[in-house]
């Protein structure tokens, strides 16, 4: 949206295409906030430097840079707006504690930012009169002599397959949480733009760095804010010890995402686990500031948990929550293709490297969706519109007429579970070879079997089954990327933790993973990573 | 546990003549599982043609707002064994006063469209300077307006919008009030001067339902009396539903009760009063007109005006009507 409201301001004719109305995406589900350096004793360069050693440096640093230098004056943007952010008592915008952060500078609206931002977007939205097609879902990218020519989408409530003929298209289709089983992600978070930018000869990057959120539901995997910690919630196992303190003697549990998931895991390994669980104990925290700071997520607890935080602290473990990698874009969200765009979680800039601080992740939508709307616009008014080539219309029509035509196969939703219970057996907070190499195994036995399956609903009106079975596609392809990934990368380096490899190497592996496919074929290749200000050095926190 | 979902199905594209019918499962319920797990597990397991939305089953999307045993909720936060055990049955419908287009899945068009009538977005000064800084407390005023998550679930409960749909309905006015109590706001003149008119803020009849059945905390009925304040204070008041509440109060600060006759003429004027006469003559002829028609003060009056003073301490003194 964004990047819509962007590229509309300059003059251009947009359209948002989306398989759900704008403010179901899973944006709203971030709790915690958005970093900016707004305070006077607090620097872009900090922000910068607290990004760069979070990502384990593996972020390109004039990404990073962008990023954080941009940060107030997109805050400031969105407030212009209508966006409400929390006050502090003396009128400004109220800054919290966030984990692996030198300073607090999480602005917040609550515990529901996320939801705040894409409300006063999607005004923004209605405000410019953008068109939105609800309920489309993107099959197909149309790339031909590495030139983007448009889109072909299938629309929910008539079956039918749409082209959209295009100067440019920018993919903003977030990240790809659902191939795991225990996820902080929508139902829809199933990295559509990452496997139909793959198909399109697009190359993916950094694809093995997968984020593990340390507080979500046991059974749900629902998100509660890393704002708890901010605020000042302890973690505590099973003998009610404060763990993190052997971990992170300094951050404790404000040390980054990655550490503390691992220290988490760790301690329900050893056996000091609460039924697969750690506790996130906020109780001395007071019923007042729960209700002002906290209230979404005690609400939550108390619906899907049935655990007053007030009162109890709350089983919580790591569960799958953010895609550090993606679509390879530059700091204006450009992709290898012309006229093609990628921003968000489903773009990899890359600012978080191998992991991302929390409260960058709604700052990288918006400075680099302004970015990739303004990088568009200027394409789109330089270049002449290309053709459609019609083949890849009858191609994608076929492809859909054999799907629906398929009987006697098996169903979809088999094949999804076990992919997911896959990823999460092989590829979760620790990994090794064996194991990840029977899950690259698994995978392409579910996508043998996927080859075969077959559709029950052969209707052509609010069909779901069938989109269901084009995400799943695009989660086999994911998961073979990341995976693919995270078995050559032999070091252990933010999010990715590999067992017999427990150190960085910077020698061999400060690198992006690159990946792309050649006539159905994944290929992997690696390049450098920009390095500007910070060398890198050890992280401790 | 093995429980019985009942589910209301629609496909207007089945059959000659289609009609909504109901459709029974056996759902296998684990401890806490929700409504919308439920939906998920039929929808994977047994019936992939069943239609409903979701995305982020929790509770801050508002994709699947359904009726549960007759009331609207989020499928995705209600569990099904505590429906079960209060109704003995779970009853799944799609939401009231929206047309259904696939069994759970409703036409949300109507309701964007009333969202777009009210300029939902800010319009602040064109000069940036003046745009006032917004303190704590202005924040905390639209707070509850802006947890909306756009569900749907008030406007399915709304009796007002039963009985006339183009009444401008509860999840629109809760986020005018997100607009007009907004500090930065240019345009809250224009607002209310729009929402006074038919259809508007004056339409609902106040019946608590869209901010019992809100998910939320929204409390768009407590948006709505704050529009209706607002609109009152700032000289809006020549209109039946603002008449209405002024000549009760004054009313009650004469007689210490409501003098209903009176009322009527004060709402309605003298010429349309007068067609309320035939309705009037219906209501004595029920006996729902209680003797006497002309009211005298009550006996406690004093204790009543005292109520008034103490009460018009606290909201700023008594109002030039």
């Amino acid at each position: 949206m964004r990047a819509a409201i962007e590229a509309a301001k300059r003059g251009l004719n947009v359209a948002l295409v989306s398989k759900i109305y704008p403010v179901r995406s899973h944006s709203v589900a971030a709790q915690g906030g958005i970093n900016a350096a707004l305070n006077k004793d607090d620097s872009w360069e900090d922000h910068m430097y607290d990004t760069v050693k979070g990502s384990d440096f593996l972020a390109d640093q004039d990404a990073a840079e962008v990023l954080c230098k941009e940060a107030p004056e997109n805050i400031l943007e969105i407030e212009q707006m209508g966006g409400m952010f929390s006050r502090d008592s003396s009128g400004d915008i109220a800054q919290r504690p966030f984990g692996a952060a030198g300073f607090p500078r999480t602005c917040y609206l609550s515990d529901r930012t996320g939801h705040g931002l894409v409300h006063v977007l999607y005004e923004q939205l209605l405000k410019h009169n953008i068109f939105v097609y609800e309920e489309w879902y993107v099959i197909r990218l149309v790339v031909e002599d590495n030139i983007s020519r448009g889109i072909i989408a299938y629309e929910l409530s008539s079956g039918k397959l749409h082209r959209l003929h295009s100067k440019a298209v920018i993919l903003a289709t977030g990240g790809y949480g659902r191939v795991y089983k225990t996820t902080t992600n929508s139902l829809t978070s199933t990295g559509d733009g990452m496997g139909l930018a793959l198909n399109a000869g697009v190359t993916l990057m950094d694809m093995e760095f997968v984020q593990f959120h340390p507080t979500v539901l046991k059974r749900t995997g629902i998100l509660m804010t890393e704002g708890a910690r901010g605020e000042g919630g302890y973690l505590l196992n099973s003998k009610g010890e404060r763990f993190m303190e052997r971990y992170a003697p300094h951050a404790k549990e404000l040390a980054s995402r990655d550490v503390v998931s691992r220290a988490e895991q760790t301690e329900i390994d050893e056996g000091r686990g609460v039924d697969g669980c750690v506790l996130l104990d906020i109780r001395h925290l007071g019923e007042k500031k729960i209700n002002e700071r906290l209230r979404q997520i005690r609400n939550l607890a108390v619906k899907f948990a049935g655990v007053d935080p007030v009162h109890e602290p709350v089983p919580i473990k790591p569960g799958a929550h953010y895609s550090m990698g993606g679509i390879k874009t530059d700091v204006d969200g450009a992709t290898s293709v012309a006229g093609l765009y990628a921003a968000g979680e489903s773009a990899c800039v890359s600012v978080h490297g191998a992991n991302r601080l929390g409260g960058n992740s709604l700052l990288e939508t918006i400075v680099f969706g302004r970015r990739a709307g303004r990088k568009a616009a200027e394409f789109s008014k330089g270049s002449p519109l290309s053709s459609f080539p019609d083949s890849f219309l009858k191609d994608t029509a076929n492809k859909v007429a054999n799907i629906i035509k398929r009987d006697n196969g098996e169903p979809a939703f088999r094949i999804m579970d076990e992919l997911k219970v896959t990823m999460e057996e092989c590829c979760g907070v620790f990994r090794d070879r064996t194991r990840m190499t029977k899950g690259l195994e698994k995978v392409w036995e579910l996508k043998e079997r996927y080859a075969h399956i077959s559709l029950v609903d052969k209707s052509d009106y609010f069909n779901t089954e069938l989109p269901a079975l084009i995400e799943l596609e695009h989660m086999l392809d994911i998961s073979e990327a990341i995976l693919l990934g995270a078995v050559e990368r032999e070091e252990s380096r933010g999010a990715h933790c590999r067992t017999g490899f427990p150190g960085r190497d910077d020698k061999k592996w400060l690198k992006h993973t690159m990946i792309s496919t050649e006539k159905g074929e994944y290929k992997v290749s690696y390049s450098d990573v920009t390095i500007t200000r910070f060398k890198p050095v050890e992280r401790k926190y | 546990m093995k429980i019985k979902v009942k589910i209301k199905r629609f496909n207007p594209t089945e059959g000659e003549s289609p009609a909504p019918y109901m459709q029974a499962y056996n759902v296998d319920v684990t401890e806490g599982m929700t409504v919308l797990e439920a939906l998920m597990k039929i929808f994977a397991e047994e019936d992939p043609t069943l239609g409903f939305r979701r995305s982020c089953r929790s509770a801050i999307c508002g994709s699947c707002a359904v009726r549960v045993n007759g009331f609207s909720k989020l499928a995705c936060n209600t569990q099904i064994s505590p429906e079960y055990e209060k109704h003995g049955e779970v009853l799944i419908e799609p939401l009231s006063n929206y047309p259904v287009l696939k069994d759970l899945v409703v036409d949300f068009d109507k309701f964007w469209k009333k969202m777009d009538k009210i300029t939902p977005y800010l319009t602040p000064p064109e000069d940036p300077g003046a745009v006032p800084r917004v303190t704590k407390e202005d924040a905390e005023r639209i707070d509850s307006s802006q947890r909306c998550i756009m569900c749907g679930a008030c406007n399915s409960e709304c009796n007002a919008l039963e009985i006339d749909t183009s009444f401008i309905g509860p999840s629109a006015l809760a986020k005018s009030w997100r607009f007009v109590g907004d500090v930065r706001e240019a345009e809250s003149g224009k607002r209310l001067k729009r929402l006074s008119a038919e259809h508007g803020v004056w339409d609902c009849v106040r019946c608590i339902h869209c901010t019992e059945y809100c998910p939320k905390e929204v409390a768009p009925l407590t948006q709505i009396e704050r529009l209706r304040s607002k609109a009152i204070k700032e000289g809006l008041d020549d209109n039946p539903g603002a008449k209405h509440v002024i000549s009760m109060i004054q009313s009650v600060r004469r007689l210490g009760r409501l003098d209903e006759a009176a009322m009527t003429f004060k709402t309605l004027g003298f010429l349309r009063s007068l067609g309320m006469i035939p309705f009037g003559i219906k209501l004595e002829i029920h006996g729902k007109m209680p003797l006497p028609h002309i009211f005298s003060q009550i006996e406690g009056i004093d204790e009543v005006r005292t109520i008034f003073k103490e009460s018009e301490k606290i909201t700023g003194g008594k109002k030039k009507r």
